[in-house]
């Protein structure tokens, strides 16, 4: 048996095989829970209603898809540049914290409810962008791996996030109050500061939060950006071939600047989503949105999504529905870690299927002389 | 061609049964009966933890084996505040659970109940009541300043390690009961602090359980929610009072005491209130007389003396002679901090109470900010 690498990438492989990926995954995963004694059909049955079916599911699901589309597209931007940029997870809790202070500050202080939404974008691109621009900078100018540096750059935004609410009497923490002495909590925002979202009226009302907007909008303009653009080319260029794209005259290192800003931009304003549409306030507790690995998710999302900006916003919908049902789904007649275990091989199958677009497996000993280009 | 063959022939075997296993499921696990209570637990770790969400999970065993069939319980584990958990909640209102139990603070607000109207909520450790949301918890301190007794005990040195989680009046509390219970059986006893920020996180809880023993600490004890301590205290020959849930088996020869928690009979009342209608929301603070609170079963090296001293000590707090939170009482730079012959109340009193205390009593290292 052999892999090798397939010439043409034929069309119908493109939907053919992750529709094969999830057909497998939900043999495999069948098999694991008839092993450990549960009913796998109407495990898939339980899945399939929490995530699109019951009441309010999908205004939970995309509660959970709308930060991963962003982290999504972040690692998207920046991955098609060959620009690894691990950090979406740090990015997005700047941007929270930054989007947060505008929020409080320009919300407390009479603005126009669209105005400050609008303010709380920037900071929290802004927050985003700068944090990335550390592990940006340090690529242009010094040749540092942007890897080891975005990732750990995550852990001391962590630690800033935990800082200012827990250790610390910050602008960010509501120090007023019996029940603030009781355990440190985040101010909450001002009315005029909270993001609105449209009801559709079906299936109990969903509610289509204004970053899960946010995010499709900006998925267009990236979109836009890289394939319809000279920057987009230039970036493509760079990513495929540094020294090709250095002979060609292109500039690099304002290229990584301005990827990696753009990238921790789109994962900052995930954190200002965060704050604006779902928890209003600054999310600090170590057991709150740290725990979500919105960031790394991303990543998983922008690979299954082969880096295209319009398919991240899908796959976010879709890994966000399986993250949404996985709650519903433990308790105490099925154990998380078996929720867990069937999450793992969904997606192990969906991204182990992308090998077969690009390669081809051959059983047999010979090979035809001519494809063995 | 053979392996091929066989290849092909096991993959259309494994569909084919996996096809039949699915087929012979359907409709089996979905007829359970309606007409159970619904009530259901949240756990910010695992169900399993050797602590804190365990001692509840034993709670809702209890209340299931005692209701039986006119009850259904569930748990869901390790959920996150925020996003994680409202998505959680919707699911069982959506199931029909009629009541949840949270256990861990920040789960539930007034606001938050609000949303749910016909659901009764109940969260341990806050102080958030409202119409459908009431609050729970036990004077740890008594259990664990009797388990503070246990460490100074065994303690040769006097320097004792306590690996904690958050800097917040609870926890605060926790060390300040541990450092005076401590200080009657080893006086002069330091309680040094390493805050781990987090409730379960047994890596953390680990290094810092190292990081005390290297600074000179010859017993542990914790007011986290995973046995990792005491693991590493087992590795150490080092004596270990654990916290929560009697963990011994986690360190058979370490183990001292440890402080601990029997909500089932709370969870039993309170569900037996909402399935009759008389469920009233309140702050309810369990005491180690009504067996709300209390100590496991000490471990082979604790000495008759020390269970004589303890039992005596657990006696006294019993029949209200002694309260450990009783003044004179110094914090960390000696200054007077509760008046003598003034006893702390549990909300009364803003930081000299026992829901706001935020600052640390004389021989404990480190900072009440984390």
């Amino acid at each position: 048996m052999r892999i090798e690498r397939r010439l043409r990438q034929p069309r119908w492989l493109i939907v053919a095989v992750p529709a094969g990926s999830l057909v497998f995954a939900f043999f495999a995963a069948g098999l694991v829970l008839y092993a450990t004694g549960h009913n796998a059909l109407s495990s898939y049955r339980q899945i399939v209603d929490a995530a699109f079916l019951n009441s309010g599911a999908i205004g939970q699901t995309l509660t959970q898809a709308t930060p991963l589309a962003f982290t999504g597209l972040a690692a998207a931007a920046a991955f098609r540049m060959r620009l690894f940029n691990i950090g979406a997870e740090g990015q997005l809790f700047m941007g929270a914290i930054t989007a947060d202070a505008a929020g409080l500050y320009l919300g407390g202080h009479g603005w126009p409810t669209a105005l400050v939404i609008f303010a709380m974008v920037i900071a929290g691109c802004a927050g985003g962008a700068a944090w990335a621009l550390i592990p940006g900078a340090l690529r242009a100018f010094f040749k540092t791996n942007e890897i080891i540096t975005s990732l750990m750059l995550n852990y001391v935004a962590a630690y800033v996030l935990t800082y200012l609410v827990f250790n610390t009497e910050s602008y960010w923490r509501q120090t007023k109050g019996f029940n603030a002495s009781v355990f440190p909590t985040s101010k909450t925002l001002p009315n005029d500061a909270l993001w609105p979202s449209a009801m559709i009226h079906a299936r109990g009302g969903i509610a289509l939060p204004l970053g899960a907007g946010i995010a499709v909008l900006v998925a267009f303009l990236l979109w836009f950006l890289f394939t319809r653009t000279r920057f987009g080319f230039e970036a493509q260029v760079l990513g495929d071939s540094p020294r090709a794209a250095q002979y060609a005259g292109m500039r690099t290192r304002r290229k990584i600047l301005a990827v990696m800003g753009i990238s921790g931009a789109v994962a900052g304003l995930g954190g200002a989503s965060q704050v604006g549409d779902f928890a209003h306030m600054l999310d600090a507790d170590p057991n709150g949105l740290q725990k979500q690995y919105y960031g790394y998710t991303g990543i998983v999302v922008a690979a299954l999504a082969r880096y295209n900006p319009l398919a991240v916003v899908v796959v976010a919908f879709l890994i966000g529905a399986l993250q949404n049902a996985g709650n519903t789904l433990q308790g105490a007649d099925f154990p998380s870690g078996l929720v867990g275990v069937m999450q793992g091989i969904i997606l192990f199958s969906a991204l182990g299927g992308e090998l077969l677009v690009r390669y081809r497996v051959r059983v047999g000993r010979t090979m035809p002389a001519t494809e063995a280009a | 061609m053979r392996k091929r063959k066989h290849a092909l022939a096991a993959l259309v075997v494994a569909i084919a049964a996996t096809g039949v296993v699915l087929a012979a499921g359907v409709g089996a696990g979905s007829a359970k009966s309606n007409s159970a209570f619904k009530v259901a637990w949240i756990y910010v770790g695992p169900h399993n933890d050797g602590g804190w969400s365990q001692a509840h999970d034993a709670g809702r065993l209890y209340v299931q084996k005692m209701l039986g069939s006119k009850v259904q319980t569930t748990y869901k584990e390790n959920i996150a505040v925020g996003a994680q958990l409202q998505q959680t909640v919707a699911s069982l209102v959506n199931q029909g659970y009629k009541m949840i139990f949270g256990t861990s603070y920040g789960y539930f607000s007034k606001a938050f109940a609000a949303k749910y109207p016909s659901v009764l909520f109940e969260q341990a450790t806050g102080t958030d009541v409202a119409k459908n949301l009431s609050e729970y918890f036990g004077a740890a301190e008594d259990s664990v300043f009797l388990s503070g007794m246990a460490a100074g005990a065994a303690s040769k040195t006097g320097d004792i390690g306590y690996v904690v989680a958050f800097p917040i009046p609870e926890v605060i509390r926790h060390a300040n009961a541990f450092t005076l219970g401590a200080q009657v059986t080893h006086p002069g006893a330091k309680v040094h602090l390493v805050w781990t920020n987090n409730w379960f996180d047994p890596a953390k809880e680990k290094k810092a359980a190292q990081s005390l023993v290297a600074a000179g600490a010859d017993v542990l004890g914790q007011n986290v929610d995973s046995p990792a301590t005491g693991q590493f205290a087992e590795s150490k020959g080092i004596p270990w009072v654990g916290y929560d849930s009697d963990s011994s088996k986690f360190a058979p020869k370490s183990w001292q005491t440890a402080s601990v928690y029997n909500w089932g009979p709370y969870y039993l009342s309170r569900v037996k209130a909402a399935m009759n209608g008389t469920w009233k929301s309140g702050f309810y603070y369990g005491s180690m007389k009504s067996g709300f609170t209390g100590i496991a079963a000490f471990g082979p090296s604790v000495s008759a003396a020390t269970k004589a001293k303890i039992a005596a000590k657990m006696k006294a707090i019993e029949n209200g002679s002694f309260y450990e939170f009783t003044g004179p009482l110094y914090d960390q730079s000696g200054k007077l901090r509760v008046k003598s012959g003034v006893r702390m109340q549990v909300l009364k009193g803003g930081t000299n109470s026992l829901y706001g205390m935020s600052w640390l009593v004389k021989g404990v290292v480190g900072s009440p900010k984390g």
